[in-house]
């Protein structure tokens, strides 16, 4: 989904790949049932793909670590669907059906200057 | 002539009954739709049920490992927990309408959509996996229910079931020492007031017999230990005729408020004499999905200024005497028989209640809230009296469960067809009926 061709790449910000292989924040402590599903896998699926419409990119497209993380919350398959909730509403619904959301994101999203919506809000 | 009066000694005094309601899980005022789908009340629902059948299935099968489908692996027994899904090859589809093919499709039987064919498969968060055997019948399973399964996968990549786990019927709080005295409660259900074949007087009399304005003193002595009413569901009938689209003249607009005008009279009787719990039903001026809203009590300006009246949501939940009752005005089993078939209604009802789901069709086939959070058709506690509205006939039994809980199983038939209501006994959990009638019998 990352791929672009040739031509693409002077107009576009070349991206470093993040390199993402696993789900950055596994709570480490083993009292926690921490959730067994990753189904990322390492694929970049979080970069979302350039959209042109009507001619114009969208340049929408850059977005720093803690967006990546909270795309790698949003996909993540435990906590249900992330559709049609503000990602604040969908960690406290894992948090009181008892599925240990980690801290760290929480810790983001209250910190601001971060996208209240899942990833998928208005491109589906 | 002098007034009758009134020997306060001989007077009849009303028993009563401490009751507290539980609708709480059924009132969506606190809800806000933000664009959310159904996905999320069905992972409501798979994450409770799971969690519940997982701390169930180490007691049953001790020895088996429990994975998710997409940990299956060929011949290896093990448990998978999922939702089921009914593959049912004559339910209406939307997209019949589009596809460029018309085969001869048989007759839809409006009533029901069963099919030989129907499959089930078994879907969980990670993936979906056919159901083959012979020991999980499709026509006694719809799709929304969580189970889980004891089989193995096959070469032909489907799940070989061995064996079914229900949840069971939920724990049940113990029911309390038995009194020594009879208290009664009446169940009506189906009245219509405002439609064709409802007759008023049967209502009339019913009102009548349970204020105690109706018969002898002994007879005036068992209305007086009735101590609650419950209206299950399809109170009125709206003339739906006048809704054509047009403006209405301010004569239509009279004629369309007349049968909540009448049930309102009816009700104030009822409500000057003993508590009353009315529920909306599929007809009445309720919202459609469920879980039905209670009616607005402007409808009922005469009832309402009572404090015995009560409007209550579909389903409703509710104790009296600590006994627990939980009841619907009919759609969840109504729905359940569109998709499934069993010996009678009584039948369903207990499978919802070893389900533990009042209402596992919602949303797949019956509307419902997209609740985000929470299913609030979970039963966590097993009630003592479950009761169903709009039932074609009048329908009772007595069940057990495993851990010594015992329901009572009600179908409360419609009013206004059968002219019978409902009467339960709380001090045995036993049931009689009382119909009117006002035909003249011929000598």
């Amino acid at each position: 989904m990352a791929a672009r061709s040739e031509n693409m790449k002077g107009f576009y910000r070349q991206r470093k790949k993040s390199g993402v292989t696993k789900k950055p924040l596994q709570p480490s402590s083993s009292s926690n049932k921490s959730p067994k599903h990753s189904p990322t896998f390492g694929s970049d699926v979080t970069h979302a793909p350039a959209l042109l419409s009507h001619g114009s990119p969208d340049l929408k497209d850059e977005y720093d670590e803690s967006e990546e993380v909270l795309r790698q919350f949003d996909l993540n398959m435990a906590y249900g669907p992330c559709l049609g909730m503000t990602r604040q509403a969908r960690w406290e619904r894992a948090r009181r059906l008892g599925l240990n959301p980690p801290y760290e994101i929480e810790r983001l999203l209250k910190a601001g200057k971060v996208e209240p919506q899942c990833l998928w809000d208005g491109r589906v | 002539m002098e007034p009758m009066e009134i020997d306060p000694e001989k007077a009849l005094q009303r028993k009563q009954a401490t009751y507290s309601s539980l609708d709480d899980n059924f009132e969506i005022q606190k809800e806000t739709y933000r664009g959310q789908q159904y996905s999320q009340i069905y992972f409501a629902r798979l994450h409770l049920m799971r969690t519940l059948l997982y701390s169930l299935v180490p007691n049953r099968k001790p020895h088996l490992p429990v994975c998710t489908i997409l940990q299956l692996e060929e011949g290896k027994e093990c448990i998978i927990v999922g939702t089921l899904f009914k593959h049912m090859k004559l339910k209406p589809c939307v997209l019949d309408e589009y596809s460029k093919e018309r085969s001869a499709t048989p007759l839809v039987r409006p009533h029901n959509f069963m099919h030989t064919d129907d499959n089930l498969v078994l879907e969980d968060d990670s993936g979906r996996v056919k159901l083959a055997g012979s020991v999980l019948l499709p026509s006694a399973y719809v799709t929304g229910i969580v189970v889980a399964l004891h089989g193995k996968e096959t070469d032909a990549g489907d799940f070989l079931v061995q064996d079914v786990l229900e949840a069971g019927l939920p724990p049940q709080i113990e029911l309390p020492l038995k009194s020594s005295e009879d208290k009664y409660v009446v169940f009506v259900s189906g009245l219509s007031v405002g439609s064709s074949t409802s007759n008023p007087l049967h209502f009339q009399l019913l009102v009548d017999h349970i204020t105690g304005h109706l018969g002898d003193e002994k007879e005036q002595g068992i209305a007086a230990k009735i101590v609650h009413f419950v209206v299950a569901g399809d109170s009125i009938e709206i003339p739906r005729g006048l809704l054509n689209g047009q403006n209405l003249a301010s004569k239509d607009q009279s004629r369309l408020s007349e049968p909540i005008k009448e049930l309102d009279i009816l009700l104030t009787q009822i409500a000057a004499s003993l508590p009353l719990d009315i529920m909306p039903g599929p007809n009445d001026p309720a919202n459609f999905s469920l879980p039905q809203q209670p009616l607005h009590r402007c409808l009922f300006p005469g009832s309402s200024a009572y404090n015995t009246f009560r409007s209550c949501t579909n389903p409703h939940c509710f104790e009296l005497d600590n006994i627990r009752f939980l009841g619907t005005s009919g759609q969840n089993v109504n729905d359940l028989e569109k998709y499934s078939e069993a010996k009678d209604k009584i039948e369903f009802m207990e499978r919802t209640l070893r389900w533990r789901h009042l209402a596992p069709t919602a949303p797949n086939t019956l509307g419902c809230y997209p609740f985000t959070d929470r299913d609030p058709f979970f039963i966590e506690s097993c009630p003592h009296v479950y009761f169903v509205g709009n039932q074609n006939e009048y329908k009772t039994d007595l069940i057990k469960g495993s851990e010594g809980q015992f329901v009572r199983l009600i179908c409360i038939p419609q009013f206004c067809t059968t002219g019978i209501a409902v009467v339960l006994n709380l001090r045995n959990l036993e049931c009689h009926t009382l119909s009117f009638g006002t035909e003249f019998i011929s000598s």
